[in-house]
């Protein structure tokens, strides 16, 4: 209790630390509201394109097989532990928020050393039984090393985005962005004025 | 401790301090949220083109000068040199290769002409040279009504939204001649502002409707498929809903499936023709492509038509969505191969396989249909009450009915072999139904005609072919350039 006594502001500060603290938290809240923030809690691969420049990898996983049983969270995150789920989660995506923002995306995006290890390890969850013999017990060199060691896509390099992912790729695709930010009364006053 | 305007008073730069850094906090929250609500805005403008042209833009070549990857694709449904197994875009002479759907078909259109159709760039084209729609010159009227023209071209949504929809509908065939010019488009499908699908006909909207849902709430996956349902469904034309109009009606109000809508038709004391053999009241199933595909494995899998159909497809460092809309037995390694890890040669005997077992027992309902009609014909030459041929009547039109939704569809033993492996077998049972009542009536084998051609077969039920080709070929050299001229004269104004 002392220590929030301390932060308390003396009488005679409070009413423009009042003000000003608002200020702040509206702002934020309001940061919070219109980049959908809470989505990034979740899964659903529609949280992804919030960004609009995630379309191309949005759209061609649309298109793959991987559609049916996958979502982003599943390939591109880590699944050992809660924890660590979250923290690479945080981690990656401020990263992304902090290029996104500065607009210091590259035209086309590569995955990241830390991602493409997670991203393999995710392969691997699934896949298992096709890289390892169940019926051996014992450790041999061809099924972990000269398996699991190399990327899965050193091969299998249109799975299941395709090999093309520049940002200009995938012209006019139909992905669900968030759409206009604009309320909706407001547009139909300019559509009204406007005809 | 000190009121804030005391130590300011004392200390001014602590007043400088305070403004300063709020400004500064202020400045870059807001920077960032206007960041973000840039970025937001940039979304809606980078993946839509800004489109001059309206929602009712008829020429896919306009559409085309925007998208014209999507168009150069759709532009190849024009190919025909692909034939699968039983479909393919070829056009193939349906009635040559089976013979007996002359005798099934007697007394109605279809008995003259029907081909395997071609691709969408073909859709006016096509329903012009069909015999189906007549030849109407020189104030004879076509046998059909306008609302033959719904599913052909992006001309439709276009005239229903200057003449209303069941103003569209009315009045005969070819009165709307130089109306409907551009083949099957762009606007069939597709928002002019957004390009998101978009259901254009009217008929799938109020087959939801009837059904009780709401097609607006249909998901992107869906709407990958309903674009193509506005067409790929079985239809009718119902009489009774506006005075003097056949308004385009899905059957759908009871459900999709075969025994749902025969109970629809049944309860409405509605039959497409009266068979000039039999006199059975008829059903013509058109094509139920989207019912049949919704029995279907794949569908329960949540793959749409598009998925097979409009694959995704890579050229030069672009990936697109395939406007080539085909057999995907000519693109497996887009369609099948991205979730079936099998060979090519594979894939195609699997689909073959389905194919061949459904015609197999298709093609005995088929001839079964055939003693159908000629021992009921029969059965009335010898003076066969109608109480006693009412049952046998019923049971033909069902046997038909059985038969000609698996086989009008284009896919269809392949979208759902077993359902269709379930519905074949109904109908087969059905027409032997028939067979024993009219046994007992007539006592005897009445022989099975000899329909081994097309041409023997249409001189069996009477139609004088030559004339029909006759008076088609002066429609198409007369009446069709005038139709063009106008059409064009029209678009000019544009």
């Amino acid at each position: 209790m002392s220590f929030l006594k301390k932060l308390t502001p003396p009488e005679n500060w409070k009413f423009p630390v009042l003000i000003i603290s608002a200020i702040f938290t509206g702002l934020f809240l309001f940061s919070f509201y219109i980049s959908n923030a809470p989505s990034y809690l979740g899964d659903k691969p529609e949280t992804c394109v919030n960004c609009h420049i995630m379309t191309p990898q949005y759209t061609t996983w649309n298109h793959s097989s991987h559609r049916s049983v996958t979502n982003c969270n599943d390939c591109h995150v880590p699944h050992n532990n809660m924890v660590n789920k979250y923290f690479f989660k945080a981690k990656d995506g401020l990263r992304h928020a902090t290029v996104f923002t500065l607009r210091k995306e590259p035209q086309v995006i590569f995955i990241k050393e830390a991602g493409r290890k997670v991203v393999h390890k995710n392969c691997i969850r699934c896949h298992d039984n096709l890289i390892t013999d169940a019926k051996l017990l014992s450790y041999n060199r061809e099924t972990m090393e000269f398996r699991k060691e190399r990327n899965c896509w050193d091969c299998h390099r249109e799975t299941p985005h395709g090999r093309v992912n520049s940002l200009s790729s995938v012209p006019w695709a139909r992905v669900p962005l968030p759409g206009s930010v604009v309320p909706a009364w407001i547009n139909n006053l300019v559509n009204a004025n406007s005809n | 401790m000190k009121s804030v305007q005391e130590q300011i008073r004392e200390k001014p730069w602590l007043g400088w301090v305070i403004f300063i850094v709020t400004v500064v906090v202020v400045f870059f929250l807001g920077l960032l949220a206007s960041s973000i609500i840039e970025r937001r805005s940039e979304a809606i403008f980078a993946y839509s083109p800004e489109i001059k042209f309206s929602q009712f833009e008829p020429r896919n070549a306009i559409w085309g000068e925007i998208f014209p990857r999507e168009y150069n694709t759709y532009m190849k449904t024009a190919d025909t040199s692909f034939r699968s197994k039983y479909n393919g875009s070829a056009m193939i002479n349906m009635l040559g290769e089976s013979p007996e759907l002359v005798v099934l078909w007697a007394g109605y259109l279809f008995s003259r002409d029907y081909s395997q159709g071609r691709g969408h760039f073909y859709a006016v084209t096509d329903i012009r040279n069909t015999l189906r729609t007549g030849a109407p010159v020189a104030g004879v009227a076509s046998p059909q009504p306008n609302t033959c023209w719904t599913c052909k071209s992006p001309d439709v949504p276009r005239v229903m939204n200057e003449k209303g929809i069941a103003e569209f509908y009315r009045g005969t065939w070819e009165t709307s001649g130089s109306e409907i010019i551009n083949p099957i488009g762009c606007a069939d499908c597709h928002d002019s502002k957004t390009m998101n699908l978009r259901i254009s006909r009217p008929a799938l909207i109020e087959a939801f409707e009837a059904m009780g849902k709401d097609i607006g709430k249909a998901s992107q996956q869906e709407m990958r498929s309903l674009v193509c349902a506005q067409c790929h469904v079985e239809y009718y034309f119902n009489k009774k809903k506006t005075e003097g109009v056949q308004y385009l009606t899905f059957p759908w109000k009871n459900g999709t499936s075969v025994e749902e809508i025969e109970k629809y038709y049944d309860e409405a004391e509605f039959s497409d023709w009266t068979h000039s053999l039999s006199r059975a009241p008829m059903l013509k199933a058109q094509h139920p492509d989207y019912e049949v595909y919704l029995t279907g494995v794949h569908a329960a899998r949540g793959v749409s038509c598009a998925d097979c159909h409009m694959p995704f497809i890579s050229e030069g460092g672009q990936k697109f969505t395939d406007h080539h809309i085909q057999s995907p037995l000519n693109n497996i390694a887009n369609s099948c191969q991205v979730c079936h890890r099998e060979e090519t040669e594979r894939l195609i005997m699997d689909v073959n396989q389905r194919q061949d077992k459904i015609a197999e027992n298709r093609k005995i309902l088929e001839q079964l249909l055939v003693r159908c009609h000629v021992e009921a014909k029969t059965a009335w030459d010898r003076g066969a009450k109608d109480d006693q041929m009412k049952e046998i009547l019923t049971n033909i039109r069902r046997a038909q009915w059985r038969w000609d939704f698996s086989a009008a569809g284009h896919g269809n033993s392949f979208h759902s072999p077993v359902e269709l492996g379930r519905i074949i077998s109904g109908g087969i049972a059905l027409a032997q139904e028939a067979r024993i009542k009219l046994a007992r009536i007539l006592g005897d084998e009445i022989p099975y005609p000899d329909i081994s051609t097309k041409a023997k077969a249409q001189a069996y039920i009477g139609l004088e072919m030559e004339k029909y080709r006759t008076e088609k070929k002066l429609f198409i050299e007369n009446v069709i350039p005038q139709c063009l001229k106008e059409g064009a004269e029209r678009e000019k104004g544009y």
